[in-house]
């Protein structure tokens, strides 16, 4: 692909975004760049912004600051109908009066297209997602799924740069959703345009998203690829809110060698501090340390120990989850593939370890956030 | 919804005797004060004397007169057409009104405050409102007052009280929100998702309207419409009141030929009015299916 100076970079770039509702901060400056084609998740809890975030984007609410640019083209004084992207609803919103065909062509209908170009355009679209079956029924008739098709094939038939998802698949029985899932990866892909996916599963985030943003209370937490925020936690509140982290408190004793010494009530650790330089002994700090990298037979490299001992043993699929209780009281989380043969019993004492970089100091909770460029 | 689940009521399973004992005083208050009377009103229609006997002769006579004489036609041509004019005001302003609430009005508790002023009216008797229109209809009514108070004229003019346009305005401000109220009701059932999905399919507010808004209320349009066809088709009071001796409507003859003994023709008019109802109810039925209004 060639690439010219004038040609965009960006599908969306959103620029110290700031909204509230009364007195209620929906969304704080926030600011986010999507790059061609990607997939991005805004993942977090309800009430954290992110689905006043895509309404903004969409136009259907108005920021009282920043600046919403939609494939190279600044579109925040546009209204939603002028603005180009296409939106699925959590309740796909399909219009209960209309045939399956007479929703999926009135986005080209109100683009004026001439009337032989919506009947192929709509034929073509109706086969793509295998609803043309359903042509001629109402949407009450329909299935979750079926339904679920209908608002994919009404959204993409304008080919809309960016696509909006607000909990699109939330609605569907569980058993379907994986497949769904695995379909609208698929079509992103395909068709190369960038969607944009509101979610509070990390699953659905981390398994769909080539960019998962952790958004909590109006403010971006992290962005970032998924591995990257499995792994590498940047706040206390993404280290409790992506399962699978063991997050400590505790007094930085001494800062040597790139390393802190962190006193905690289960013991001291030594975490790498990395992106905190200025860290000085008597601040008070988070880490964590991955549930699925402990080792319950430490060598020399790990460090930092723990005693504990088994509470109780979960099955989760490919993975066996153990809750330990450590000598003051507090519980430790450890994840084994099930295939691993050093199992625990209930009961059981156990020593735990983990290696300096294992740990993953956290940004103090009022530091600013980085410009989030992605 | 699929159709192998039903709500559950009450306990009381269905088809079980003691259901219908349940529907028995409805049905005989129905029979007794609706059905019956309507019947009797219908052989009276036939009857060929004025007094009541059960071997009356039946026949067409009074039918026959009706057809034959222009003047009667006339006035169910004026009542119609009485009825087209408030069913198209009403409709506009109704819409209007509804609209406003449900739509413009941002808070729930001013919804239901603006809902509550306009039902207050409706406490007082019909005739009370429709009496209390003259001192506004009047020579120096305040509407002639204020239009010379505003300097709009010189002196007061006639055209208010006693005439067709009187009637009108009484009759608007009674049966607006007849059209209103089911507009109100389907209005408020539409997802706010559903307007908001068209906005993003790009139509503009005035095709998120006509496209979406208007089809979607169509039902509340029709149910308002046919509640303002009923009762102004059947409203002899505010031409009574306001249009004097001057006005009048299929409603005014059947009291008049009743004050005058001739309960034949009498009958023969108010099964003529009853014809045209539910002919009327018929076509809105067609269009729109009732038990359905509730399942937007």
């Amino acid at each position: 692909m060639t690439t010219t100076p004038e040609q965009n970079q960006y599908d969306l770039e959103l620029k110290g975004i700031t909204k509230h509702f009364g007195s209620f901060m929906a969304v704080g400056n926030l600011s986010l760049s999507v790059e061609r084609g990607q997939f991005v998740c805004l993942l977090g809890p309800s009430g954290c912004g992110k689905t006043t975030t895509l309404r903004i984007i969409a136009g259907l609410e108005e920021p009282e600051k920043g600046e919403v640019w939609i494939d190279g083209r600044r579109v925040d004084d546009d209204p939603p109908w002028v603005r180009d992207f296409a939106m699925m609803f959590q309740d796909f919103a399909l219009f209960p009066h209309m045939t399956i065909r007479k929703q999926v062509a009135f986005g080209l209908e109100m683009l004026k297209r001439p009337k032989e170009e919506i009947r192929r355009r709509v034929d073509e679209t109706l086969a793509t997602f295998e609803i043309g079956a359903l042509a001629d029924r109402k949407p009450d008739t329909l299935s979750g799924g079926q339904q679920q098709r209908v608002a994919l094939a009404r959204a993409l038939i304008t080919q809309p740069r960016l696509l909006l998802l607000d909990e699109p698949i939330g609605s569907l029985d569980f058993s379907l959703r994986e497949a769904v899932m695995l379909e609208l990866k698929d079509v992103q892909r395909r068709l190369g345009i960038s969607f944009i996916w509101v979610t509070h599963d990390q699953n659905e985030a981390f398994s769909l998203g080539d960019l998962v943003v952790v958004m909590n209370h109006a403010r971006i937490e992290q962005v970032g690829p998924p591995e990257a925020i499995a792994e590498r936690p940047r706040t206390r509140f993404v280290a409790e809110f992506i399962q699978g982290n063991n997050v400590f408190e505790g007094t930085v004793e001494s800062v040597e060698n790139g390393n802190a010494r962190i006193g905690t009530p289960s013991g001291s650790f030594d975490v790498p501090v990395e992106d905190a330089p200025l860290l000085a002994p008597g601040a008070v700090v988070t880490f964590s340390v991955r549930a699925d990298i402990l080792s319950t037979r430490p060598q020399a490299e790990h460090v930092n120990r723990l005693e504990a001992t088994c509470n109780a043993v979960e099955y989760l699929g490919a993975i066996r989850r153990y809750d330990l209780q450590l000598e003051d009281g507090r519980s430790l989380k450890y994840e084994q593939f099930r295939s691993a043969a050093a199992r625990i019993k209930e009961g059981e004492r156990v020593s735990i370890g983990w290696r300096v970089e294992d740990g993953v100091l956290h940004a103090s909770p009022s530091a600013p956030s980085d410009e989030h460029r992605a | 919804m699929p159709p192998h689940q039903h709500h559950r009521m009450s306990t009381v399973r269905e088809r079980a005797s003691v259901s219908y004992l349940l529907a028995l005083p409805a049905t005989l208050w129905m029979i007794g004060g609706l059905i019956v009377p309507i019947l009797f009103i219908v052989w009276v229609s036939f009857w060929t004397t004025r007094e009541f006997a059960l071997d009356n002769p039946l026949s067409l006579t009074h039918y026959i007169k009706l057809f034959d004489k222009p003047v009667y036609l006339k006035l169910v041509g004026h009542t119609v057409l009485q009825t087209m004019v408030l069913m198209g005001i009403t409709l506009v302003l109704g819409y209007c009104m509804a609209y406003f609430i449900v739509g413009k009005v941002q808070r729930d508790g001013r919804k239901y405050l603006l809902i509550f002023l306009l039902i207050i009216p409706f406490w007082t008797s019909a005739l009370i409102r429709t009496i209390a229109w003259i001192p506004f209809l009047g020579v120096n009514g305040v509407i002639n007052q204020s239009l010379i108070f505003l300097g709009l004229i010189d002196e007061p003019i006639g055209i208010f009280l006693y005439s067709r346009t009187g009637i009108t305005l009484a009759q608007v401000s009674f049966y607006t929100l007849m059209a209103t109220g089911p507009v109100v009701y389907v209005m408020r059932n539409i997802p706010p998702s559903v307007l908001q999905a068209a906005q993003c399919l790009k139509a503009s507010p005035f095709h998120v309207f006509w496209r979406i808004t208007v089809p979607l209320t169509l039902p509340g349009i029709l149910i308002g419409q046919l509640l303002v066809f009923l009762n102004v088709m059947a409203d002899f009071a505010t031409a009574a009141a306001i249009g004097g001796n001057k006005f009048a409507y299929l409603g005014n003859l059947v009291l008049l030929l009743y004050d005058s003994g001739q309960l034949p023709f009498a009958s023969v008019i108010a099964v003529v009015m009853m014809v045209c109802m539910l002919a009327g109810v018929a076509m809105m039925l067609k269009v729109v299916d009732i038990r359905r209004l509730g399942a937007l």
